[in-house]
C-alpha cells in the first residue's frame, strides 16, 4: 500500500530538481528545455496519482493533453533554437541580448 | 495487479540473459591477448582523421518534427479505435473534424515541399 | 515491505537520480540519456498507477521522439560547451538553498498528515478484464471533445511553425542532372571567337 503523498512527494522533489536545473543551467538552451519537459513530466505525475487515488479518469485526460501540447512546445522550441543558432552561432543566453529593453 | 506484468518480468530476464550471455561466454572462451597494436584504431590504413561525431543535416530535424506530430496524432487514434463501437457516430465525427484540421496541416506540409528530401 | 512498495521505491530512486544528473551533468549528450532513462522511470510508476496507456503514450512519443529530437538537435549544434557551464558553481548556492526551500514547503503540503493512507485511501485494483484504455476513449471523444479538438488546432500550429521556421528556401546541395547532361550539344558549352591577328609586343618596345 503506497500512500498518495509518497508519489506526491516524489512529484514535488522532481519538480524542485528541475526548478534547480533552470536556475544552475543559466547558459544552456537546451538544458532548460530539458529541465521544463522534467517539470511538465513532474506535473503529469501528481495527475496521474491523483486520478489513480480519486478514480477519476479525468487527470488520465488532462495528462493525455498536457503530453501533446509539451511535444508541440519541444518541437516549436528546439525550431527556434536551431534557427537561433543559424543565425547568431550560439546558443548561450548571455549572446541573445539583441532586445535591450 | 502486479502480478500481471509477471510475463513481462520473465521477458525482461530472458531479454536481458541473451543479450549479456554471448558477451560473457565470448569473454570467458575466446583468447584475449591484446597488445597497443591490435588495440589501434583501424581506418582503412590510417590513424582516424576527425571525431567520428559529426554534426547532423538540418532536414533530419524537420523530418522529426513532422514524426513527432504524426506520432501524437496515432497516439490519440489508439483509445479512439477500441471504443469507437460505444461513442457511435458522435465519436466518428469528433475524429473526422481532427483529422480534418490535421490534413490541412499535411497538404501545407507536401505544398511547401517539407517531405521532399530535396 | 511489499513488492509494490519495494518497486516504487526503486522506481522513485532511479527517477530523482536521473533528473538530479540531467540537471548537473556536463555533456548535453548524456543529459538526453538520463532524461530518457527518467521518462522510462515515470513509465514503469505510470504502470504501477494503473494509467497503462499513458505509460506506452510516454515511451512512444517522448523517448521515441521527443527525445530523439532533443538529441538531433544536440549533435546537430556542434556546441562549444566550456561558456555554458561557466556560472555554475557560482549559482549553485543559490539554485540548491531555493530548490530545498521549495521542496520542504511542497512536502510540508503535500505530506502524509494530509495525503497519507489514512485519509486517502489505496483503491482496490481493477479485475483482470479492465480497460484503461477503453476508459480513457469513453470520456476523451465525448465529454472532453472540444479540448480534443483544439489539440488538433495545437498540433497544426506545431507543424506550420516547425516548417515556416526550419524549412530552408532552394537547394542545399548541387548534382548533376543525367537527362540535361546527355542532351548537351557543343553550342550550348562552346562558343567560337573570331578575332584579328594580333602581334606579340617585345619587351623593348614597351619601354
Amino acid at each position: 500500500m503506497i500512500p498518495l503523498s509518497d508519489y506526491l512527494t516524489l512529484g514535488g522533489i522532481l519538480f524542485c530538481l528541475s526548478m534547480a536545473g533552470i536556475f544552475l543551467n543559466r547558459k544552456n538552451i537546451i538544458i532548460i528545455l530539458m529541465s521544463i519537459e522534467l517539470m511538465l513530466l513532474a506535473v503529469n505525475m501528481n495527475f496521474i496519482a491523483f486520478s489513480h487515488y480519486n478514480g477519476d479518469t479525468a487527470g488520465q485526460v488532462f495528462v493525455f493533453f498536457i503530453l501533446t501540447v509539451a511535444a508541440a512546445e519541444a518541437a516549436i522550441g528546439l525550431a527556434i533554437l536551431v534557427v537561433l543558432f543559424r543565425n547568431k552561432n550560439t546558443i548561450n543566453v548571455e549572446d541573445i541580448d539583441t532586445l535591450k529593453g | 495487479m502486479l502480478e500481471s506484468y509477471l510475463p513481462i518480468l520473465v521477458f525482461l530476464i530472458m531479454g536481458a540473459f541473451f543479450g549479456v550471455a554471448p558477451i560473457v561466454m565470448g569473454r570467458l572462451i575466446a583468447p584475449h591477448r591484446p597488445d597497443s597494436e591490435k588495440l589501434s584504431p583501424y581506418e582503412c590504413g590510417f590513424e582516424a582523421f576527425e571525431d567520428s561525431r559529426m554534426k547532423f543535416d538540418v532536414r533530419y530535424y524537420l523530418v522529426a518534427i513532422l514524426f513527432i506530430i504524426f506520432d501524437l496524432e496515432i497516439a490519440f487514434l489508439f483509445p479512439w479505435a477500441v471504443v469507437l463501437k460505444e461513442i457511435g457516430m458522435f465519436g466518428f465525427l469528433a475524429m473526422s473534424v481532427f483529422l480534418g484540421i490535421l490534413v490541412i496541416g499535411f497538404i501545407y506540409e507536401w505544398n511547401k515541399g517539407a517531405l521532399e528530401w530535396e | 515491505m511489499g513488492i509494490e512498495e519495494f518497486l516504487f521505491f526503486v522506481f522513485a530512486a532511479i527517477l530523482v537520480f536521473a533528473a538530479l544528473m540531467v540537471v548537473t551533468i556536463r555533456n548535453p549528450v548524456f543529459a538526453v540519456l538520463f532524461l530518457v532513462l527518467a521518462f522510462f522511470t515515470s513509465a514503469g510508476l505510470w504502470l504501477m498507477l494503473e494509467a497503462e496507456f499513458l505509460a506506452i503514450t510516454l515511451v512512444l512519443v517522448y523517448v521515441g521522439a521527443v527525445m530523439v529530437l532533443f538529441m538531433f538537435v544536440v549533435m546537430m549544434l556542434d556546441i562549444n560547451l566550456a561558456p555554458l557551464k561557466e556560472g555554475f558553481i557560482r549559482y549553485l548556492p543559490v539554485g540548491v538553498l531555493v530548490g530545498v526551500i521549495i521542496a520542504v514547503e511542497i512536502v510540508l503540503v503535500v505530506g502524509a498528515k494530509n495525503f497519507g493512507l489514512d485519509k486517502v485511501v489505496d483503491p482496490v485494483g481493477h479485475e483482470a478484464g479492465y480497460s484503461n484504455t477503453k476508459e480513457l476513449g469513453r470520456v476523451l471523444y465525448t465529454e472532453y471533445v472540444y479540448p480534443f479538438e483544439i489539440a488538433s488546432v495545437i498540433l497544426l500550429v506545431a507543424i506550420i511553425a516547425a516548417i515556416s521556421l526550419t524549412l530552408r528556401k532552394g537547394r542545399q546541395t548541387k548534382y548533376v542532372k543525367p537527362e540535361q547532361q546527355v542532351f548537351v550539344r557543343k553550342e550550348d558549352r562552346l562558343r567560337i571567337v573570331k578575332m584579328d591577328a594580333v602581334k606579340k609586343q617585345s619587351a623593348a618596345e614597351e619601354e
